[in-house]
Order: structure tokens, then C-alpha cells, then sequence
């Protein structure tokens, strides 16, 4: 009889967490485009891709994966994609977009104004994110 | 007295490593071409606090912190008491706001002596990037109130035991460097004054002082090494010192032991992470300079950890 319940209540437990998974995995959809401001897109700046790789480990490794590839540990928990920053199309974006969407964000994107207060060291994150194109 | 001539040391070895390290940064080419770089030197340490320690550093303005400082019991009880996880253990809870550039304000509650701290920093000066200002400077200072039940009877207070007897205070002037994106190091002086003291008085057959001091000048020290964006290895001391000419009485009775640190920092976007093994119970600096009583070299120390949280209005 225990064996039976210890059966069933493992069935359920699995269940229960397949049923999570899958409809977490179902729920992630892709980001829509971005509604970058025109002053952003046009905005240019240099940065210390050493310093940058700094910064994207403190404040995006956790959602965006070591290597931008979206696959960090926190990355499954969110209602949207990250995207890949080593794919070619993601790379179409001006620095200035990249920017904004990196320093200004939206919805699940949090914003970094204050948490990356020097206009050095976004700059500096730009240019590790555009390093990381294959 | 030997603390004093270390201290005196220490700061001479000091003076030669700073002018020896604006030599060097001053030679960037590219401060030769655009003049000294006199912008704020990014922050020498993650965190407001240092295990133990406070440090210089100061979050954004309207930024929230709550902090979580737990330490568990020594581990000289071995495995029976699973190396002090079982054991009896102190836990601090705090909010910190940062209400201007360079003042942040604080309070807390801590489970030993139910304490209730209130704290202010403010920092004075800013280490820049060309070193015209090679240090900062930060003044952090706390006041303690002791909200145990204090029956006349049991801790022997007297009749005329009053809430002012109930606070102590504790003041700091912390001296940062930051040598380069690695090393880091503080050296900060700092005076605790306790308005009541356990029995505070002295043996009239021998004279001798059996009372604990009410004032306490102590010296702390901290040195970070970061070996990856994330991680830091630290160690931090802190000495009470023994200063006869301040004494209260003939001689000192329990003199308070050095509090030693030693572990690491982990920090993310909004959180810091601190696990070390650690002297002292006690989280208050000026507990740990008046009372810590634990000999890090005769297996009392424990396992302390830091959890931080920052939000930004």
C-alpha cells in the first residue's frame, strides 16, 4: 500500500514538474523590435573591450550567458528570449541602438542608467557586445 | 604598544607605495595629451561593508540596500555541533539608503543584546583617476541601543539604570586606496565609547581594575584581491588597541582579541555575496572592538556570511 502511494505521489510530483517546464518553455516567446529613439541611433562612443567584459559579467552574465548567447542561468525563468549577440542580424543594429537597449532597456530589460552611471564604461559594454559576434 | 609602532609603520610603508603608484599612473599617454584625468576613481571595494568592516564605498543616490549578516556558532565544538552551524548564532538585519551623493543613512536590528543601531557615512573625499587625490576618506559612525530586558537583580545595572545607559557609540575614519583594478586596500581608526559598562568596579582589597573599559580606540584593516569580474578574495583585521595612557584602570582585565577575516566576495548587478571564516559573533563594530573575547588561533572563529540587495529609485 505504501509502495502504491510512494508511487503515485512520485507520478504526481513528476508530473507537476514537467507541466512547469513545458509551460515555461511554451510561454518564452521572441522580443518584438525595439522602439529605439532617434537620438539614440545615431549616438557613437568608444570602449575598452576588456573593461566591458568586466561589466557584462556583473550586471548580463546571470540572463545573457558568458558569451552573450542568451543562456545564462536566470534566462529560463523570463518571459522572453534574450536573443544571441553572436548572430549576424543582431549585429545590423547601430552602436547608438545597442546602447539604448542595453543601457535604457524595457519590460524585462531592466534599465542600467544608475547601475552603469559612466558613459565610459557603456560605451566599454557596447564594444564587448559587438565583440562578440561570430 | 607594539600595535602602535606597526600601525606607524605600516603608514610610512604606505606613503612610498602611493607616491610610487601616482608616478606610474601619471605616465599614461594619454593624460599626456589631455591633462590629468581628475574624475572619481571607480569605487575601491563592491560593497558597503567588508565582512565585518564598513568600507568607503557609496551606492548611487536613492539607492535602497537591505542587508542580511548572519554568523554562526564558533567550530572548535567539531562536528557535533556541524563546525557551529548548530550552534547558537547572530543575525543582523539592515536598510540603507543613500539620501545624497555622499551620505548614505542607516538602521538595523541585530539578535544579540536585541540591538538597535542607527548609522551615518559620509564621504569626504574622493579618490580621482590622475591620484591629485590618492586616497578616499570616509567618515561612517553608528550609535548602538541595547534593548535587553535588564532586570535589577540579574546583570547587577542598578536602580539608576537609564536609556542613556543603553547606548554606545562608534566612530570611523576610513582610508581607501584602490592600487588598480585588482587590489584594494583600507586602513581605518576608529573610537568606541559604551555609556554603561558590566560591573564597573574596581577590587578595593587589590586595587586591581576587574572592569571592562568604557572607551575603546581600535584599528581595522581590509585588502581585496579580485581574481575574476565577480569574485574577490579579502581578509580584513580588526585590533582593539591597548593604550595605557587612556586606561580607566591599573591594568587591563580580558583585553578584547583581534578580530581576523579571511574569505570571499561574491557580486552581481544588485546583490553582494560574503562567506569567510571570522573571530567574532558579534556584527556592530563596536562589539567586536570592546567584547570579542573569541582567539582566532585557538579554533574560535565561525562562519559568518553577508547577503546585500540594492534597488534604485
Amino acid at each position: 500500500m505504501k509502495t502504491k502511494q510512494l508511487i503515485r505521489l512520485s507520478a504526481f510530483v513528476l508530473a507537476a514538474v514537467l507541466f512547469v517546464l513545458a509551460n515555461n518553455v511554451i510561454a518564452q516567446k521572441k522580443p518584438g523590435p525595439w522602439n529605439v529613439p532617434a537620438k539614440y541611433k545615431t549616438m557613437k562612443g568608444k570602449g575598452d573591450v576588456a573593461a566591458g567584459k568586466e561589466l557584462f559579467a556583473k550586471h548580463c552574465k546571470s540572463c545573457h550567458g558568458a558569451k552573450g548567447l542568451g543562456d545564462g542561468p536566470k534566462a529560463a525563468g523570463l518571459k522572453t528570449t534574450c536573443g544571441d549577440f553572436s548572430n549576424s542580424d543582431f549585429h545590423k543594429a547601430s552602436d547608438g541602438e545597442i546602447y539604448y537597449m542595453a543601457i535604457i532597456g524595457r519590460d524585462e530589460m531592466p534599465n542600467y542608467e544608475k547601475k552603469i552611471p559612466e558613459e565610459e564604461d557603456r560605451w566599454a559594454l557596447v564594444a564587448f557586445i559587438r565583440s562578440l559576434k561570430k | 604598544m607594539k600595535i602602535i609602532y606597526s600601525f606607524l609603520l605600516l603608514c610610512i610603508f604606505c606613503i612610498p607605495i602611493t607616491v610610487v603608484s601616482q608616478e606610474t599612473e601619471t605616465t599614461d599617454a594619454t593624460e599626456q595629451e589631455t591633462g590629468p584625468d581628475n574624475r572619481p576613481a571607480k569605487p575601491a571595494f563592491e560593497s558597503g561593508l567588508l565582512f565585518d568592516q564598513q568600507t568607503a564605498n557609496m551606492q548611487q543616490k536613492n539607492t535602497l540596500e537591505f542587508i542580511i549578516q548572519h554568523r554562526f556558532g564558533t567550530v572548535e565544538d567539531g562536528i557535533r555541533n556541524l563546525y557551529g552551524i548548530w550552534g547558537s548564532s547572530n543575525i543582523r538585519l539592515g536598510l540603507n539608503y543613500t539620501i545624497l551623493k555622499n551620505v548614505m543613512v542607516g538602521l538595523g536590528t541585530t539578535k544579540f543584546k536585541k540591538a538597535q543601531d542607527l548609522q551615518v557615512k559620509y564621504n569626504i573625499l574622493q579618490q580621482t583617476r590622475s591620484n591629485s587625490i590618492p586616497v578616499s576618506l570616509t567618515f561612517y559612525g553608528n550609535v548602538q541601543i541595547d534593548c535587553q530586558y535588564k532586570v535589577d537583580d540579574t546583570l547587577n545595572v542598578g536602580k539608576d539604570y537609564t536609556f542613556a545607559d543603553r547606548l554606545s557609540y562608534f566612530s570611523q575614519l576610513i582610508i581607501t586606496r584602490r592600487f588598480n583594478n585588482q587590489l584594494s586596500l583600507q586602513i581605518a581608526p576608529s573610537f568606541t565609547h559604551y555609556n554603561w559598562m558590566m560591573a564597573d568596579t574596581v577590587n578595593s582589597s587589590t586595587e586591581d581594575a576587574i572592569a571592562w573599559e568604557h572607551d575603546k580606540i581600535g584599528l581595522s584593516a581590509g585588502i581585496r584581491y579580485k581574481i575574476s569580474p565577480q569574485t574577490s578574495f579579502i581578509a580584513t583585521v580588526d585590533w582593539p588597541l591597548k593604550i595605557k595612557g587612556i586606561v580607566e584602570y591599573k591594568d587591563f582585565i580580558n583585553p578584547p582579541k583581534p578580530n581576523y577575516c579571511i574569505g570571499a566576495e561574491i557580486c552581481t548587478s544588485t546583490h553582494a555575496f560574503h562567506l569567510w571564516f571570522g573571530t567574532s559573533q558579534a556584527i556592530l563594530p563596536q562589539e567586536i572592538m570592546m567584547w570579542n573575547q573569541n582567539d582566532f588561533f585557538n579554533k574560535q572563529f565561525l562562519i559568518g556570511l553577508n547577503v546585500t540587495r540594492l534597488w534604485n529609485f
